[in-house]
Order: C-alpha cells, then structure tokens, then sequence
C-alpha cells in the first residue's frame, strides 16, 4: 500500500481543498446572472406599467435578497474549506 | 405582507421582525455569556441591514435605466456585493473575537425572517380559504 508522509498528506489535503473552494466559488455566478435577467425584465415592466411600480421594487426586493443567498452558501462553504483544514 | 405597494414600508417591516427575531439568540449569547458569538451574530446582523438597504437603492436606480443597462448593473452590483459577503466572512473567519458561524447566521437573519413571513402567509391564506369554505 502507498504511504505518504504527514507532510506531503497535509499538502495534498490543502490543495484539494482550496480547488474545492475554488469550485464551490462558481455558484455564485448563477444568482448574478439571474438577478441581472430579473432587473431587465422589470424595468421593461415599469416602462410598460408604471402605475406598479411599488409592487415592482418590492417583489424584485423580497426575490433578490432570497435568490441572493444561494451564491452566500457557496461563500460560506469556501471559507469554511480554505480556514476549517 | 400589508403593504406591498410601498417598498420603504416593507423594507421597514422586514427589519422590524428580523430585529425581534434577533433579540432571541442576543438574549440567549448573553445569558450565556458567549460574547463572541453576540459580536458575530451583531457583526453579520449589521452587515445584512446596510446591504438591504443597498440593495434598494440599487433597484430604484436599476428601474430608470434601459432593459440591457438595468441587467448589466445589477449583474455588477451583485458581483460587488458578493465581494463584500466574502471580506465579512473573511473577517468572521480571521478575527479572533468574532463567532463566524454566528456571522453567517446574522448575515441570513433577513433571509430566513423573508422565507418564514412568506410560509406563514401562505399558511395564513389557506387556513382563510378553508374556514372560508366551511362557512
């Protein structure tokens, strides 16, 4: 069986877990996308409707502050990996 | 939710029940006296609260703006404040006299207080409908 060092074990570990922080980090491009698609879409429907406006800015508030927080669990994972090993 | 027509009044009434959904786990690091857990958990609180608001201005700016120049910002805000999650979790992390797990929770106070107002409307209207149809 292959053994190795506690050096070289440690080295691995690290570097396998700063490429899944790394990884991890690529979740947050999707609410951005996301959320930019949203705003578009709601400006056109101002445009259209202004009289909704209200309601507009609120349902894109309440939307983006939840859509935003799956970006935040992939941050928190990614720290967690680079601080926790 | 009351007041949907008026975003300043919701953003109001979110940060009213996520204050009082705070002053359990303040209340309880206290008793305890987990100080670096009540700094965590204030720090993220804090954190969330200005970026709520943030957000907003973003959004009221975003709406005078064209389709493609709306997305575009927005799409930079977001990066910017996600830049701005990691330097609070990053501090969380690093600083000795925070809790970082109590960050995150503060960070998701708003979140969380968000999904429970919604399930508990939804909740709320389907009791109404029912009894409505019993009647």
């Amino acid at each position: 069986m292959l053994e190795f060092s506690p050096e070289v074990a440690n080295t691995v570990i690290k570097t396998a877990s700063y490429i899944a922080a790394g990884t991890a980090l690529i979740a947050g491009v999707g609410p951005g996308i996301g959320m930019g698609f949203a705003a578009g879409k709601a400006t056109s429907a101002v445009r259209r409707q202004p009289q909704a406006r209200g309601p507009i800015i609120t349902t894109m508030l309440l939307g983006q502050v939840i859509s935003g927080s799956t970006g935040i669990y992939s941050l928190v994972i990614a720290i967690v990996l680079i601080f926790g090993t | 939710m009351k007041d949907i027509n008026d975003p300043v009044k919701v953003q109001k009434e979110i940060l009213k029940k996520v204050y009082l959904f705070s002053l359990l786990p303040i209340i309880s690091s206290l008793l305890a006296g987990e100080f670096k857990v009540l700094f965590g958990f204030i720090f993220g609180l804090v954190i969330a609260t200005l970026l709520l608001r943030l957000k907003y201005n973003n959004i009221v700016r975003a709406l005078s703006m064209q389709e493609e120049s709306a997305e575009k910002f927005i799409r930079n805000r977001y990066f910017l404040e996600y830049a701005l999650y990691f330097f609070v979790l990053f501090t969380a992390a690093r600083n000795d006299n925070l809790n970082f797990l109590a960050a995150t929770v503060g960070l998701f106070m708003i979140k969380f207080v968000v999904l429970l107002w919604t399930v508990a409307d939804l909740v709320k209207d389907s009791f109404q409908n029912k009894l409505d149809q019993y009647k």
